[in-house]
């Protein structure tokens, strides 16, 4: 199976955790970790599965490297019929924006027509941890559903 | 034709300084050349600087940035020399000789002073102001948040807080101020807040705080979430002397003349400020007062004689502070007089006095500060490169145009040599 993980960072956090993602991914699939600032229309392909992880910034809002891939949707809006991804959002639930800058990427790429497959993965930093460990345990997951996806299909 | 690829080049990498810029140059570096040898060298014992020191301990979330930086020494072969001060232990010159590429990210961490704040002013009625000594009860807030954070370095002694203070400034080191000063002693210790620095903030204990700033609301530089955190803290009413609803035309021109994207941003700050205001409760025994538009005139002292408990014996402590209406700030009255046992200035950072490392002494006249280069193998970065302005992201930021910068020079450098090579 061919993986995109994109990820949108400010601090580098959601960064460490797409290179965390590759390492565990790469074994048994293509996988790619593209950050959110390069990444271009022709990214988004049907025959990849993407999993976005995203960070929140300042009081709600997108991380840096997540601006200009919103505005690219923005301004493009292109149909992402076929596109298959999953979430992975990371903040802090003492804030009342917890994990909102993923949620803005999510809103845009499901409006456009994609759709999100799996639990929606979160990690709160107000206890002080790193989102590694709780996104890989996700990605596991989600994985194995999608293994049983398939084998039903 | 079919020879492999040169390796990349494995250039020796010394990083002065382990604070975020630092780490994040390292990271970036190590992510291009695998076998780079890359040491980062620190005057602390331990990495992380600002992030160790600077960052608030109830800020968890900032604070685990440093666990991203571990994996640099643990995982990545970053090699980590703490206690190692450059200048004195090691001299700069003796680095670059080991090294191909030498980034300085020492930062500037020393507390911006405000004159008229930091040393005893006469009382007397027209005198003009003499430096002195620093009065009793005017502190830093770079000296607080190092105490806060159980700094090696810094040292309890003669700090006292008690029943008013004010607090000068209104960016979010001011606000973590704010917050942690009114947070109680046990919270503060189960964030790792050492026991007697804990005792020494909340021992007043503080019942009114007056935070002073130079800008209009529009212009303030906190961060929204700062103001809504405080919005959490018990038993505390929340007051504001900036003008109402709507943006003030003046307030407007003010704020983007303070180089702040308002009105849209300077709107939010307004609100934020107001739904603290009107969200808190007007019965709370503790009260924190906000003041905009005000510029720092004078500290007054306390005649030696006065004295309270907290002093020692002959001490001019503060007593009262006044300000001034910033001009085009929209106060109506000339001056603020505050009474006050204690003053927290947090106005910014600065070089410290007789620093070792010093971005212009060190610049040579090839020097591309755009690039973070310096001299032939020498860059800054961070604070160090671009002086005391923007948070930790903002560096991450900086950390990787220095990084592409030393990238595109190492290799620059090797495609020369290597088509020397090939040609003879």
């Amino acid at each position: 199976m061919k993986f995109v993980i994109l990820y949108g960072t400010e601090s580098g956090n959601a960064e460490t955790v797409a290179d965390d993602l590759v390492d565990e991914l790469s074994a048994d699939n293509e996988v790619e970790s593209i950050d959110m600032t390069d990444a271009e229309l022709d990214t988004l392909t049907p025959d990849a599965f993407f999993l976005v992880v995203c960070s929140t910034h300042g009081d709600g809002g997108l991380p840096a490297s997540a601006v200009p891939f919103a505005e690219l949707l923005d301004a493009e809006r292109p149909d992402l019929t076929g596109i298959r991804y999953a979430m992975f959002g990371l903040g802090d639930s003492s804030y009342e924006t917890y994990s909102r800058g993923s949620e803005r990427i999510d809103e845009r790429l499901a409006a456009l027509g994609a759709i999100r497959v799996g639990e929606y993965g979160r990690h709160d930093a107000s206890d002080g941890s790193l989102p590694n460990d709780t996104a890989l345990e996700w990605a596991r997951d989600l994985v194995s559903t999608l293994d049983d996806v398939a084998a039903v299909a | 034709m079919n020879e492999p690829a040169a390796p990349k080049p494995a250039p020796r990498i010394a990083i002065v300084g382990a604070g975020p810029a630092g780490c994040y140059t390292a990271q970036f570096l190590r992510k291009r050349w695998s076998l780079a040898d890359i040491v980062i060298y620190d005057r602390h014992d331990a990495p992380y600087g600002l992030i160790r020191y600077g960052v608030a301990p109830d800020h968890l979330g900032t604070k685990a940035i440093a666990k991203q930086f571990d994996r640099l020494f643990a995982r990545d072969g970053v090699t980590f020399v703490g206690a190692t001060d450059i200048g004195t232990d090691l001299t700069l010159d003796q680095l670059q000789a080991d090294f191909d590429v030498v980034v300085l990210a020492t930062g500037l961490w020393a507390d911006r002073m405000i004159d008229t704040f930091h040393s005893a002013a006469t009382t007397a009625v027209g005198a003009a102001p003499v430096a002195a000594a620093p009065l009793a009860g005017v502190y830093g807030a770079g000296r607080l948040t190092r105490l806060i954070n159980g700094h090696p370095a810094e040292s309890v002694q003669g700090l006292h807080i008690g029943r008013r203070t004010v607090i000068v400034g209104n960016g979010n080191v001011a606000v973590d101020l704010v917050r942690l000063m009114l947070t109680p002693a046990e919270v503060l210790v189960s964030h790792g807040v050492p026991n007697e620095v804990a005792a020494a903030l909340t021992a007043g204990p503080l019942e009114h705080m007056d935070v002073v700033g130079r800008s209009p609301v529009y212009a303030a530089k906190f961060d929204l979430a700062m103001i809504r955190e405080l919005g959490k803290l018990d038993d505390v009413r929340f007051t504001s002397d900036s003008p109402g609803d709507d943006v003030d035309e003046n307030d407007e021109t003010a704020a983007q003349a303070a180089g702040t994207d308002a009105p849209a941003d300077g709107t939010a700050k307004a609100d934020a400020i107001r739904e603290l205001v009107e969200g808190s409760s007007p019965t709370a025994t503790r009260t924190v007062a906000f003041h905009f538009g005000w510029t720092p005139d004078r500290v007054f002292a306390s005649d030696a004689g006065e004295v309270g408990d907290a002093g020692e014996a002959g001490e001019a402590r503060v007593s009262r502070v006044t300000f001034t209406a910033t001009p085009g700030a929209g106060q109506r009255d000339a001056t603020l007089e505050l009474s006050t046992d204690s003053v927290c200035t947090a106005v910014g950072f600065t070089e410290t006095e007789g620093a070792l490392l010093r971005r212009d002494a060190i610049a040579s006249p090839t020097a591309d500060l755009e690039r973070g280069l310096l001299a032939d193998g020498l860059y800054c970065v961070g604070w160090f490169r671009r002086g005391p302005v923007g948070t930790i992201p903002a560096n991450r930021a900086d950390a990787r145009t220095v990084a592409d910068a030393i990238i595109h020079d190492v290799e620059a450098a090797a495609a020369v040599l290597e088509a020397a090579v090939t040609s003879t």
